[in-house]
């Protein structure tokens, strides 16, 4: 009773003074909370281009090399060779065989090698795996053939196809979408000529629930259309596995890709099984790539990265620096308090007073100072993290692509008998920027680590003050009175 | 205010004793010798005076009784115990029970009330908070500052701020008030009801009364006036005969 009288008057008495130190903390503790809070927004932003490249459930993912295309011109990436036909119609030729008419439609596995669909089956049986799901990322790509000389050759187009296992539907690309119409596949699917679409390439296209979609020149009824998140560059189709293993082309072989898969889509036991996982899928498949989502993490470039790096760098130093500064300046404070209160404490000593008595005295004047810090610094956080949210611009990610390649890069010959390459557009890019939209949050981590640091903050101004008292000889101190 | 001169209080038994004390202060590479030698009895209930020159060693002598510093020798024995010998948390202990301080600038807490400067006193005694309350009250009435229990020291005048440091001595039932000076800032027509109100509380509360003043006057009303002059103590008897 007596210590909180004692403390309100002395705060109240030192009014400015606690109010300057609580600022100075608060100003160190709302950095750290804005800081704390755009880098958590820079890594959900991260976090939503990750989970909208492999899906949300999964933890790791595993694919090959391709391997290069066998000798005869069944090139891997479709690639068309046109022999500079002269004058007269384009022709493109494609797996030894030439067209100068007409569409020629394939699809093919992109940037990843083929793995046998028994692949999944042997990393799901993994100690620490929880499930595992075989996928075919391919690109279908489409060159139509003027059918008279004048006629311009248009530019081949490129469409990311998922072949998706209907039977694991949580993990892979189509996990994480969102079903905006119809539905989304069933296991009576697995061989029908059924596709969703994503929203964005149903729009361009012009297709609803029940049109058709070419693909490998084979028609599939869109069932459902789905939407990605926004900050993701999903594939644009989907199918079901067994039919894009039906319709797919291996460019190292030319053959069709029957039980065959370019991705292993893999849930760990815990988050902290992920390294494990990873070991454990190597040493069965040595050849393999076995990423995370945190390896994915640093293949990120863009804004997004910079953001990241900036929150995580300079942020995180610049707020160390103010906090260090706003204690160093309470604790000079709290001393110069202490000194000015010398033979206040003297007479509490010569009362009998013990030193301890009197030290916490200090130190409490300092944690209340602290936490009204901490209060004012969490006000000050929140008002700096919706700064950021309301000015912050969008962010751009450049990232691997799910579809991974695969797309088409022709090289034509023209009517006038120039020869040149045409390149696909889109999704066939290995890499793909992407805008991505960033919140920072302030979170209850942040919160806590305020109301920590805050009394952190005060127990240490306190502590240097309370020892400097706790050292006063009585004699000396009323001596300092006289 | 009539002041009146009765019997002295029996002093048989010893309260003090102090034994070859000496107490130097190194300032600046150069030795101070404050007090040399001092042999010294002071008797329970005695009311002993101190005067002499600024820096000729009553503050130091006073704060070696106080327990508030050591001796470079010697010994200070307060009730048997050896206060230069003794540890700190023992000498803390018996200046929370046995000594009450006044001094020439009142050091009172600015921010705490009459009331609690007084109740200060009794913090290290672990007593319970009514029972501070009745004795805080009881000592503020004892020094007629009842009425201004609630009031800040900077609403009180210099006598009113020496009453109620006088409250804060005496709140504790000391065995010896140990007073620096207590009317040094004080004017002339408070300095004597200060000084009558003390020596009401030593003839009605047998306290022993250390008093340190320039004042002769003040000094004559003590059974006995030591006279410290570098350092060392001369005592003359029975001023009051």
């Amino acid at each position: 009773m007596f210590f909180l009288t004692y403390l309100r008057r002395e705060l109240r008495r030192r009014m400015r003074q606690a109010i300057f130190i609580a600022l100075g903390l608060a100003i160190g503790i709302g950095l750290v909370i804005t800081v704390m809070g755009a880098s958590a927004g820079v890594k959900t932003a991260q976090a939503k281009v990750l989970r909208a490249l492999y899906g949300i459930g999964t933890d790791v993912t595993v694919t090959t090399k391709p391997k290069p295309p066998s000798g005869r011109p069944t090139t891997g990436h479709a690639n068309a060779t046109g022999p500079g036909g002269g004058p007269g119609h384009a022709t493109v030729c494609l797996n030894g065989k030439c067209y100068t008419s007409g569409t020629i439609d394939t699809l093919v596995s992109g940037d990843h090698g083929a793995l046998s669909a028994a692949t999944a089956t042997k990393i799901a049986k993994l100690h620490h795996v929880s499930a595992a799901a075989g996928g075919l990322l391919l690109t279908d790509n489409r060159i139509v053939l003027p059918n008279t000389s004048s006629s311009q050759l248009q530019p081949p187009t490129s469409t990311s196809v998922d072949g998706t296992d209907i039977s694991h539907p949580r993990l892979g690309p189509l996990s994480n979408a969102s079903l905006t119409k119809g539905r989304t596949f069933t296991n009576h699917d697995k061989n029908k000529n059924v596709a969703v679409v994503d929203a964005s390439y149903a729009t361009a296209h012009k297709l609803t629930l029940g049109a058709g979609v070419t693909i490998a020149n084979t028609k599939f009824t869109v069932v459902g259309i789905v939407t990605q998140p926004q900050a993701s560059s999903p594939p644009q189709v989907y199918i079901p596995l067994e039919r894009a293993q039906a319709l797919a082309t291996d460019p190292a072989t030319g053959k069709a890709m029957t039980s065959q898969i370019n991705t292993v889509y893999v849930s760990a036991g815990s988050a902290a099984d992920i390294g494990a996982v990873q070991k454990e899928i190597q040493h069965l498949l040595p050849q393999a790539t076995v990423t995370s989502s945190s390896d994915l993490a640093s293949e990120i470039t863009g804004s997004a990265a910079s953001a990241a790096k900036l929150a995580g760098a300079l942020g995180k130093w610049l707020a160390v620096l103010v906090l260090i500064a706003a204690f160093a300046v309470a604790s000079l404070l709290t001393m110069a308090a202490v000194a000015r209160r010398v033979p206040e404490f003297g007479t509490l000593k010569a009362l009998g007073w013990r030193s301890g008595r009197i030290v916490s005295q200090v130190l409490g004047e300092s944690v209340v100072t602290g936490i009204l810090g901490g209060a004012l610094g969490v006000g000050l956080g929140f008002a700096g993290v919706a700064i950021i949210d309301k000015i912050a611009p969008k962010l751009s990610a450049t990232v691997p692509s799910a579809a991974g390649g695969g797309g088409l890069q022709t090289q034509v010959a023209g009517p006038g008998g120039a020869s040149g390459p045409v390149t696909g557009a889109g999704p066939a890019a290995s890499h793909a920027t992407i805008a991505v939209p960033m919140s920072a949050s302030v979170t209850v981590t942040a919160i806590v680590l305020a109301v920590l640091l805050a009394v952190a903050g005060g127990l240490l101004a306190g502590s240097f003050g309370g020892w400097r008292a706790a050292r006063l000889r009585p004699a000396a101190a009323l001596t300092r009175v006289a | 205010m009539d002041i009146t001169y009765g019997t002295v209080p029996p002093a048989e038994n010893t309260v003090y004793r102090l034994a070859g004390v000496s107490k130097i202060y190194r300032k600046g590479g150069r030795e101070i010798l404050a007090v040399r030698d001092l042999d010294l009895d002071i008797k329970a209930g005695e009311w002993l005076a101190v005067q002499g020159k600024t820096g000729h060693g009553k503050t130091t002598l006073l704060q070696l009784l106080g327990g508030l510093d050591r001796p470079t020798k010697g010994r200070v024995e307060f009730g048997g115990t050896d206060l230069a010998k003794a540890t700190e948390s023992q000498v803390r202990s018996v200046r929370a029970s046995s000594f009450g301080f006044i001094f020439q600038t009142f050091n009172l807490v600015p921010t705490l009330t009459a009331a609690e400067n007084a109740e200060a006193a009794l913090i290290p005694l672990g007593i319970s908070h009514a029972n501070r309350r009745m004795r805080v009250t009881a000592a503020l009435d004892s020094v007629g500052l009842g009425d201004r229990a609630q009031h800040l020291p900077a609403e009180l005048s210099g006598g009113q701020q020496q009453r109620v440091a006088i409250a804060r001595a005496l709140v504790k039932e000391p065995r010896v008030l140990l007073a620096d000076e207590p009317t040094g800032n004080l004017d002339e027509d408070t300095r004597d009801e200060i000084i009558a109100l003390l020596d009401t509380l030593w003839r009605e509360r047998g306290l022993t009364l250390i008093l340190v003043t320039h004042d002769s006057a003040i000094a004559r009303r003590a059974q006995r006036i030591g006279v410290m002059s570098r350092g060392r103590l001369s005592i003359r008897e029975d001023t009051r005969a």
